[in-house]
This record gives C-alpha cells, sequence and structure tokens, in this order.
C-alpha cells in the first residue's frame, strides 16, 4: 500500500470510529419527551414552577428590554389570507392605549409592552420559520409568541417553543389541543373553542330541530377534526344525525364546490359550513347557487365582515357562535366598553394612518379583546417573568374583557385552561349586515364539552 | 435548440477548459487571501453577536452548497435544471426523518442524504440522455412539483408534510460552542468541502469531460468522452450537494418542509439564479450568488417596510441590476475589472 492510500484508509477509519461512536440521538436529551417538557398532566402552574429547572438558563427573564416586554407575533398577512392580520391591529391598538398611559404595571414597576409580526402565509413551515428566526436556538429573541394563527400552525410550534420555556399566549385558534397539559407553555385564546361552538350549536338544533339531518363541511387537519367530533360528542343520545361529510385541503386556491354539491346531493336540513377564509362564503354561496334550502351554520372564524361580506346574499340568515359583541350592530354602540374600543382604534388608525383597522369588523374587535386580557393579566402577575405571566394566565378569573358579553367571564385554573367556553348563537342580519345574538348563552365552563381525544391530541 | 445554446447558462468567457494547475505552480497571494477569508469566514459567528444575522449567512451558505451542485450540472455540464430543490427536499426530509425515526444524530445522517440524492440524480439523469434545452428544463420542473406531492404522502402534522426533530438533537454537542455557531460553523465546513472537492473535480480529467460535454458534444464523443456517462455522473454529483444542502438547512430552520410545491420551485430557481449572479462555471461564483440571493431573500420585506409586494420587487430588480451590468455574475465582473486593471500602463 502506498504512502497516499495508508493515509487515507486512516483518515476513513478515524471518521468511522467518529462516526460510530456518535450515531444516535436517543440518549441525550433529558428534556425530550414526546409531547414537550410537561411531565404529568396535573397542575399547569406546577408543572412550570416543576420544569424552570430544565429551562435554558437565564430565559425567564428573555426577552424584556430595560421596561420593554417585546412579543412576536405571526400570522397570514397577505392576500385572500389577509382577514386574519386585523387581529394584530386590535391588540396593538390596546397595548399602544395603554403605553401611552404610562405602560402596564407589574409588581410596582411599569412596563410597555411591543409586537413585532411575521407573514407566514398560514402555512406551517413558514410560522415555524418565523418563530425561529424571532426567537433563535436559545429562546431568547423575545418575551414571548402571541396570537399565533392557525391551529396546525400553533401544533407546529408548540414542541419547540415548550422545550425552551416560550411562552405561546393567545394561540389564535379554537383548538382545544391549546389548553393540552402536557404544554403548560402555550395556552389558548378567547375565541370560541370548536367544541364550543359545536356543542352550542348542537344545544340550539335540540331545542329548534330536535330531529335534525346534518352535512358537514370540514377543513382538513386537527381543526375540522376539533368540528366533527365535538359535535358528534354534543348529539350523542339525540335524533340528530350527521348524514354527510366533506373535507378539503387548507390552501391559497382552494375550491370547495365539488365537497358542497356532494354535501347539498344529501339533502341535509343543515349546512354545518365549518371552513375558513375564503372558502367559507363560497361554501355558503355555492349552497345558494344549488338551491338547498337548509339553515346553515358558519365557523365562528368566518364570522367576520370581510367573510361573511363575500357572500353578499347567501348570507342571509346564516347562524354562528360568538362570544364577542359584533361591532357592526349598532344595538351596541351605547356600551362603553364597545365606545372605548371604538374610539381607541378609530383614532389610533388615523394617527399613525394604518390601512384596514376596520372598527366595525368583529376580528379587530376579538384582537382589542386580547389586548385587554393579556394587559389584565400582566398586572396580576407576581414578577415580569415567563413563568410568573403563565401562572397568572393559568389563573384567570375576568368579568367580560374587552368586547365580550357582559354575562361572561373568563376562568382559567388548576385543570381548565380553556378560555372560550361559552358562546351565543347568533343569525346574520344582511339588512343591517350584521350578527344578531339569540338570547341563551350556553356557558361550557369547566371543560365539560370537550371530547378529551381533542385537548391531548 | 441544445442545452448549451441557453443564455442563462452561457459559461463565463474564463472559464474555458482550466489549464492544469502544475504549469502554473502555487500562488502565493491567492492561498494568502483563501486563509484569511476562511479565518474571516470561520470567525463570523464569535464576533458578530446578532443570531438572526448569524443564521442569515448559514442559510446563505447552504444556498451556496445547492447553487454549487447545480452549477456542476448547468454552469460546466450545459445541462439546464429548474428543479434541483427537489434534491433539497429529499435531503431535507432523508435527515429529518432518520433523526425522528431511526434517532440517528444529525451527523449521522448527512451520509445516507448524499448518497440516496446522488441516486436519484443519477436516475433523473437518465432522461437528459434523450432530451436537451427547455425540454430538459421541464422534466426537472416536473421533478420538483412531483417531490413535495410525493412526500405529502408521508404528512405528520396537522395533514401538512412538516417533519420537525427535536430541537434539543440539534443544538451543539460540543460544550465551548452555542447552538448559534454550531448551526453556522457545520454548514461552513460543509462547504469547505463541497468547494475544494468541486475544485478537485474541475480541474481533473472527469472536469475537463463535463466542460468538453458542454461546449461539443459530438466533439467529446469523438475524443473518445461517454458522454452519457458523464452526464449521469453530472446530474448525481449536483443532486448530492443539493441533498446535503436539504439536510444542512434541517440543522439550521429545524424542519423538513413538503407543503408547497410552488415553494420547492422558488428554491430551485434561487439555485439556478445563485449561479448565474455568482458566475456560471466557476467554483467560488456560486458562494457569492448563494449568499447574495439568501440576504436579499430575507432583507427584502424590511428594507421595504414589509410592504404588501415590495418585497419580490425589491429582489427583482436587483437581479435585474445584475444581471445588466455584470453579466458573467460577480465574479466575471472581478475578472473583468482585474484584466482590465492589469493591462492598464
Amino acid at each position: 500500500m502506498t504512502t497516499k492510500r495508508r493515509r487515507a484508509a486512516a483518515i476513513f477509519a478515524a471518521a468511522l470510529m467518529v462516526f460510530g461512536s456518535a450515531c444516535t440521538n436517543d440518549d441525550d436529551d433529558p428534556v425530550a419527551t414526546d409531547g414537550g417538557n410537561g411531565g404529568d398532566s396535573g397542575n399547569v402552574g406546577d408543572q412550570i414552577e416543576g420544569v424552570l429547572e430544565d429551562c435554558p438558563e437565564g430565559t425567564d427573564t428573555a426577552g424584556i428590554d430595560g421596561n420593554v416586554i417585546k412579543l412576536v407575533s405571526t400570522f397570514p398577512q397577505e392576500g385572500s389570507l389577509a382577514a386574519f392580520a386585523e387581529i394584530a391591529k386590535g391588540y396593538t391598538a390596546y397595548f399602544d392605549m395603554v403605553n401611552d398611559e404610562g405602560g402596564v404595571e407589574i409588581a410596582g414597576e411599569s412596563y410597555t409592552v411591543e409586537v413585532e409580526t411575521f407573514n407566514d402565509n398560514y402555512n406551517p413551515p413558514e410560522t415555524v420559520e418565523n418563530i425561529n428566526r424571532a426567537f433563535g436556538p436559545d429562546g431568547d429573541g423575545a418575551f414571548a409568541a402571541f396570537s399565533v394563527v392557525g391551529t396546525a400552525n400553533n401544533i407546529a410550534i408548540r414542541d419547540d417553543l415548550n422545550d425552551l420555556c416560550v411562552p405561546n399566549i393567545f394561540a389564535s385558534t379554537g383548538s382545544p389541543a391549546m389548553g393540552n397539559p402536557d404544554y403548560p407553555w402555550m395556552i389558548g385564546s378567547t375565541l370560541p373553542l370548536y367544541s364550543t361552538e359545536a356543542a352550542a350549536f348542537a344545544e340550539y338544533l335540540k331545542a329548534e330541530m330536535p330531529d335534525a339531518t346534518v352535512a358537514m363541511l370540514l377543513q382538513n387537519g386537527e381543526y375540522g377534526d376539533g368540528y366533527e367530533e365535538s359535535f358528534n360528542q354534543a348529539i350523542e343520545g339525540t335524533d340528530i344525525t350527521v348524514v354527510a361529510t366533506q373535507r378539503y385541503d387548507a390552501g391559497l386556491a382552494t375550491d370547495v364546490s365539488a365537497q358542497v354539491t356532494n354535501l347539498a346531493n344529501s339533502d341535509a336540513d343543515v349546512f354545518f359550513n365549518g371552513a375558513t377564509l375564503l372558502p367559507c362564503p363560497m361554501g355558503m354561496t355555492k349552497a345558494d347557487e344549488l338551491g338547498w334550502d337548509a339553515l346553515k351554520y358558519v365557523s365562528g372564524t368566518c364570522a367576520s365582515k370581510t367573510l361573511i361580506g363575500a357572500a353578499e346574499g347567501a348570507a342571509d340568515g346564516v347562524l354562528s357562535a360568538s362570544n364577542v359583541m359584533d361591532p357592526s350592530n349598532t344595538d351596541w354602540d351605547s356600551d362603553e366598553r364597545m365606545k372605548l374600543y371604538k374610539e381607541t382604534v378609530d383614532a389610533w388608525r388615523t394617527a399613525n394612518s394604518i390601512e384596514g383597522a376596520d372598527v366595525t369588523n368583529g376580528v379587530v374587535a376579538y384582537g382589542w379583546t386580547l389586548g385587554e386580557l393579556f394587559v389584565k393579566a400582566l398586572e396580576a402577575s407576581e414578577s415580569a417573568s415567563r413563568s410568573a405571566v403563565m401562572a397568572s394566565l393559568n389563573n384567570l378569573e375576568v368579568s367580560a374583557p374587552g368586547v365580550l358579553y357582559e354575562e361572561i367571564t373568563v376562568k382559567t385554573g388548576e385543570n381548565d385552561r380553556f378560555l372560550g367556553e361559552a358562546a351565543k348563537i347568533a343569525r346574520y342580519d344582511l339588512a343591517r349586515e350584521t350578527f344578531v345574538p339569540l338570547d341563551e348563552l350556553y356557558d361550557f365552563e369547566g371543560g365539560e364539552a370537550i371530547p378529551e381525544s381533542l385537548i391531548t391530541g | 435548440m441544445s442545452a448549451t445554446e441557453t443564455p442563462s447558462t452561457a459559461p463565463a468567457p474564463e472559464a474555458a477548459i482550466p489549464t492544469s494547475r502544475t504549469t502554473s505552480g502555487p500562488d502565493l497571494a491567492k492561498i494568502v487571501i483563501g486563509v484569511v477569508i476562511m479565518a474571516a469566514a470561520a470567525a463570523f459567528p464569535f464576533v458578530v453577536d446578532d443570531t438572526a444575522t448569524v443564521r442569515m449567512v448559514s442559510l446563505g451558505l447552504i444556498m451556496a452548497i445547492g447553487a454549487m451542485g447545480l452549477n456542476v450540472l448547468t454552469g460546466y455540464t450545459g445541462q439546464i435544471s429548474i428543479g434541483h430543490a427537489a434534491f433539497y427536499g429529499i435531503g431535507a426530509y432523508i435527515t429529518a426523518n432518520l433523526m425522528i425515526e431511526q434517532k440517528l444524530t444529525f451527523l449521522a445522517t448527512l451520509p445516507f442524504s448524499v448518497l440516496i440524492c446522488a441516486v436519484a440524480g443519477a436516475l433523473v439523469g437518465l432522461p437528459a440522455l434523450r432530451v436537451k434545452g427547455p425540454a430538459l428544463a421541464l422534466v426537472t420542473l416536473g421533478l420538483a412539483i412531483l417531490v413535495p406531492t410525493l412526500l405529502h404522502k408521508f404528512g405528520s402534522s396537522g395533514g401538512v408534510a412538516l417533519w420537525k426533530p427535536k430541537r434539543s438533537h440539534l443544538n451543539s454537542p460540543v460544550d465551548a460552542l452555542t447552538n448559534t455557531q454550531w448551526k453556522y460553523l457545520v454548514p461552513l465546513a460543509a462547504l469547505v468541502i463541497v468547494y475544494v472537492l468541486t475544485r478537485n473535480i474541475v480541474h481533473s480529467r472527469a472536469g475537463r469531460a463535463l466542460i468538453a460535454v458542454r461546449d461539443q458534444e459530438v466533439a467529446a464523443t469523438t475524443a473518445g468522452i461517454n458522454v452519457a456517462a458523464t452526464k449521469i455522473t453530472a446530474f448525481a454529483i449536483s443532486a448530492a450537494y443539493c441533498g446535503l444542502a436539504g439536510s444542512l438547512s434541517v440543522l439550521v430552520r429545524g424542519q423538513a418542509d413538503a407543503s408547497s410545491a410552488l415553494a420547492y420551485f422558488q428554491m430551485s430557481i434561487y439555485f439556478l439564479v445563485a449561479v448565474v449572479v455568482g458566475g456560471t462555471a466557476t467554483i467560488a461564483g456560486p458562494i457569492l450568488g448563494g449568499l447574495l440571493v439568501q440576504i436579499l431573500d430575507e432583507k427584502a420585506p424590511d428594507w421595504s417596510g414589509n410592504k404588501v409586494g415590495m418585497a419580490p420587487f425589491i429582489l427583482g430588480t436587483a437581479l435585474v441590476v445584475i444581471a445588466y451590468f455584470l453579466p458573467g455574475g460577480i465574479l466575471g465582473g472581478y475578472r473583468q475589472l482585474k484584466a482590465k486593471l492589469t493591462r492598464s500602463p
């Protein structure tokens, strides 16, 4: 063997030794358990205390620069998906109002709140990319993720944020999975849970159409599964039956015409339109075109001015479940909380030359509600740290924050990490271009309407 | 039209068949410059504190590796491809999958990724024996659309084709290095290896065969070069590089993604742009091009104040300006300038 070949063989052998000695990854990670670092599914506050020692060192107060608490959010901001971008305008207006008034007081010290936002096109890989970019490999680039939009998007980032002990606050999805106790650093938002919506609508049907046949349009993935499982659980033991189900893939160019045609062929009494974004109004319009004379229900995520408006006449009389006063309904104009919301957002939009931020858009009002609830949680926090804020968020009792119906109190506690557990059914009035709520409030406080499989999914 | 007539793949005038290094001997100035660049590149994550900037450059290095792969095929061999992100995606998927399912460490997945992508590249190279130019481009475009669709069948999260190894499994195994430094130095080391490898290939008999096939297939055949084997080899090498880039992207991005065929097409075009902007059929050109494309892609939204549609406008304008004023790419422009200065009295 020549010297050159001997040298090459030696290098190859050395490389093999290094390679062989370190080629598996299952023995090096005390934190890496399936389902994050939450451990058992007991009291979340205790879990946070318990896992702090596993968190990257010195990151409990990361993302606070002087007296500025930096939040990061990622959501779709362009094209047909931009309807959800209005949420950020609501909470940014609220934070700016609080900042202008001197900030939020935590343990005797004042802090201002800033939010940096990214566009993810509602695409989970882009959400992961944005979160990774914003927080860095050690999770210290900001204090918390805030109101990240989408079920799959939040599920895509929950392991990373949980491992890094980064709070993921008010995940903007109605999926009960956001309250999974295995992820103590994540909490959902005030958006009615899909289970709350489904159960409220089932209660409505039990009273009004007790032997209804139902056809469901659902998005593929956890979002659609949430509606389906919750509704099926809610109608157990009744004469209400689901006679047809059709699914579609989320995406920019989704056309649900074929699915709606198949549903219409079932001739069901009720069209449960669980679609979101443009497929939702498209579903309503298609159903009308086909002459399908069914009672229509639309997802709470569709009950915004932009999406309902896109359905035009087909939206008349549709039902939805909601927990916020619809700001396009002038009946609420005398309400003090509604007045504050409208005046503040209007002034903020004008002062900052913001495009959009239509105060009559329910999505903006939802964002405003999140802003107020977060500030309340900060005020109740024992210190300006991630663990203290999460503990506060897991021990909330706030009566009618933002523009929620005044009968609603947002409560979280030891075994209840769900914020959107009460809702009213509302009917869309085309002439007034607004949702008008029915009287009854369906309150499922305590998690009674949530199928277990949706929480741990 | 033959592939060699495709304007975007036209090599810089300086990229003729390289002369043997033994005739010119080592160039001290070049060695010094190389050492300085390497030292600066290695020191970068220790000097720059901002993790986002280091991450951006890491991704630029990865883009450069992919572009170097495409350059072997398009720049040196004259076979155009607008679907090389398919191999990038396969590489990323293999790494993520082996880490999740087989519990391999990140580094241990790299040989598998490179080998499998090389084989896949060779298979894709087979049609290249029959089709050329735009038809070959269409074949590769089909590949970019096909691969994410196939990978989607193995979707994992909420119906989304997304694979995420545990974050902690991508952390630095070296105590002296932070995660940010590790995720920069690994792609840098890979780039150095790829650079040396490419340099050796280009200056070897095999490299001269690639260029001969690009410049004149008939003449190459007459000279005894096995054109079919040469083309398939070029496809295999380029696919292996792109697969390696895909694997490295998992280290930095923390995920493998096959959610969108459009994203694959965009990445394929970015590779091509990086080659052309850096300097077609130059060894270092795609490195410059890759870094530039990544920086433009990431910074354009900031520069445009996040206004809708402005980021693509900035990116497109920058590329048009570069292509207009530097038709031979950045490296071609540098060489022209150097030649001018050398000729000056």
